[in-house]
């Protein structure tokens, strides 16, 4: 799981073009939107795109985005539980 | 039409413009056939989570816009106008690229929403919270007179401030294809541009935005006095004619004229009327250039307009930028006439207020 996290702080930092932010900066557990990494709406669609993209994951219900793209944990979690790590 | 009065400037270009003291005393060239803008430190006009998003186009005119509206004083614009040929060019580019790289899958919405031609215009609306009058020019060489004609208009229907900009940028890709395509030259060092024998440009990028006001205030460097677009003028004698009778409406003659800043580019072939009108412009004004230090771009009138502001308020013409032998010894107007590869001419008249 640990490496999973890692990896995904190297892909989120590179799709959301946060230059100013060192993976070890990101908390897995805290909130990706809002607090935290801040990420709005538009970060979403490309959080959405890039579980696409890298683990070949389609969200099929808009839904599940708000449990999934909690934090960076509850990403790697999913990720995990599609078999798709 | 009515005129209007230029209260603050920002300008991002291949010199040293960013900053306020800069009056073509330092002179950087060209990078061989092309020109790269000097850009500032972003961080000091965009917050880091927008910054991520924008592309240099974006940067550079929220910047300059920013810088003017600083200048100005001005606490709200009533419309936001930009002109650009190419907009924003970078984020085009990678909205495209990740299209064929991905075979048309994957696509992410950041490039694309931030790849339209509007987007300087908008980033700056947003940060302004300016829900008014918000319209991109994208007219090839008369996107930034499009732009000033626009907001000319405007103030005829009552607007009071306006805020026009020019924005160009390129790329590496667009560099590389310009030159594949022998559209650049190498800078000479020897050859004035106004003297060009060869075909060539220097491909060049940059970014003016303007407070223009409709009332004279203590803030106001400059007026525009009126602006006028000449679509493939047939001859030379065409041009001159046009130009008499433009200064005429403004009842002025070329000899009124203190200062007049032409458009040359360094190449032979879309000079030429130019080339050809030299000698009657320097029999009754001033001759100077703005391209050999700027370079060449759809919106080089917004670093003309630019210059020409500057050269009102500090009362000189640069040598560097001098053609003519004389020097001013007053400014009181100041002509642009500016032609992008030989197709689009204008003239711009602005004046000391």
């Amino acid at each position: 799981m640990d490496a999973l996290i890692e990896k995904l702080k190297g892909q989120i930092i590179e799709q959301l073009n946060l230059a100013e932010v060192k993976p070890e900066e990101i908390n897995p557990d805290s909130p990706l939107f809002g607090e935290g990494l801040g990420l709005d709406s538009i970060d979403a669609l490309e959080l959405i795109v890039l579980l696409e993209k890298h683990y070949g994951i389609k969200i099929q219900d808009p839904k599940d985005g708000k449990t999934i793209f909690q934090s960076l944990r509850t990403m790697a979690e999913y990720i995990k539980s599609q078999g798709k790590s | 039409m009515t005129k209007a009065y230029i209260n603050g400037t920002g300008c991002i270009s291949p010199q040293n413009s960013i900053d306020s003291e800069w009056f073509f005393d330092t002179i950087h060239p060209a990078k061989g056939d092309y020109f790269d803008a000097i850009e500032p430190s972003y961080k000091e006009f965009i917050a880091p989570n927008l910054l991520r998003r924008m592309g240099r186009a974006i940067k550079m005119g929220v910047a300059a816009g920013n810088i003017a509206i600083q200048q100005a004083d001005a606490k709200k614009v009533d419309a936001i106008i930009t002109g650009t040929g190419l907009g924003c060019f970078e984020d085009s580019e990678r909205f495209l690229l990740a299209l064929l790289n991905n075979e048309e899958q994957f696509l992410t919405p950041t490039s694309f929403i931030q790849s339209t031609h509007n987007t300087v215009g908008s980033q700056i609306a947003l940060l302004m919270k300016c829900h008014d009058y918000n319209f991109t020019y994208v007219h090839r060489g008369f996107s930034f007179e499009s732009a000033i004609q626009d907001a000319l208009m405007l103030f005829e229907e009552g607007k009071e401030t306006i805020l026009v900009g020019g924005i160009e940028e390129h790329t590496p890709n667009f560099v590389i294809l310009n030159r594949r395509a022998r559209k650049f030259q190498e800078v000479s060092s020897t050859t004035p541009i106004w003297e060009s024998t060869t075909p060539g440009i220097q491909m060049s990028e940059g970014t003016a935005c303007f407070i223009l006001n409709k009332t004279k205030t203590d803030k106001s460097l400059a007026s525009v006095d009126g602006i006028q677009t000449l679509y493939k003028p047939k001859t030379s004698a065409d041009i001159l004619n046009k130009l008499h009778s433009f200064l005429k409406l403004h009842n002025l003659t070329l000899a009124d004229i203190d200062v007049t800043l032409m458009g040359f580019s360094g190449d032979v072939n879309f000079d030429s009327k130019l080339q050809e009108l030299l000698p009657s412009i320097e029999k009754e004004s001033i001759a100077a250039c703005y391209k050999n230090v700027c370079g060449e771009y759809h919106t080089a009138s917004a670093f003309a307009m630019w210059t020409a502001t500057k050269i009102i308020e500090k009362q000189k013409l640069p040598q560097v930028l001098a053609i003519s032998d004389k020097t001013p010894s007053k400014i009181k107007h100041v002509l642009i006439f500016n032609q992008y590869l030989g197709i689009n001419y204008s003239f711009t008249l602005l004046s000391q207020c």
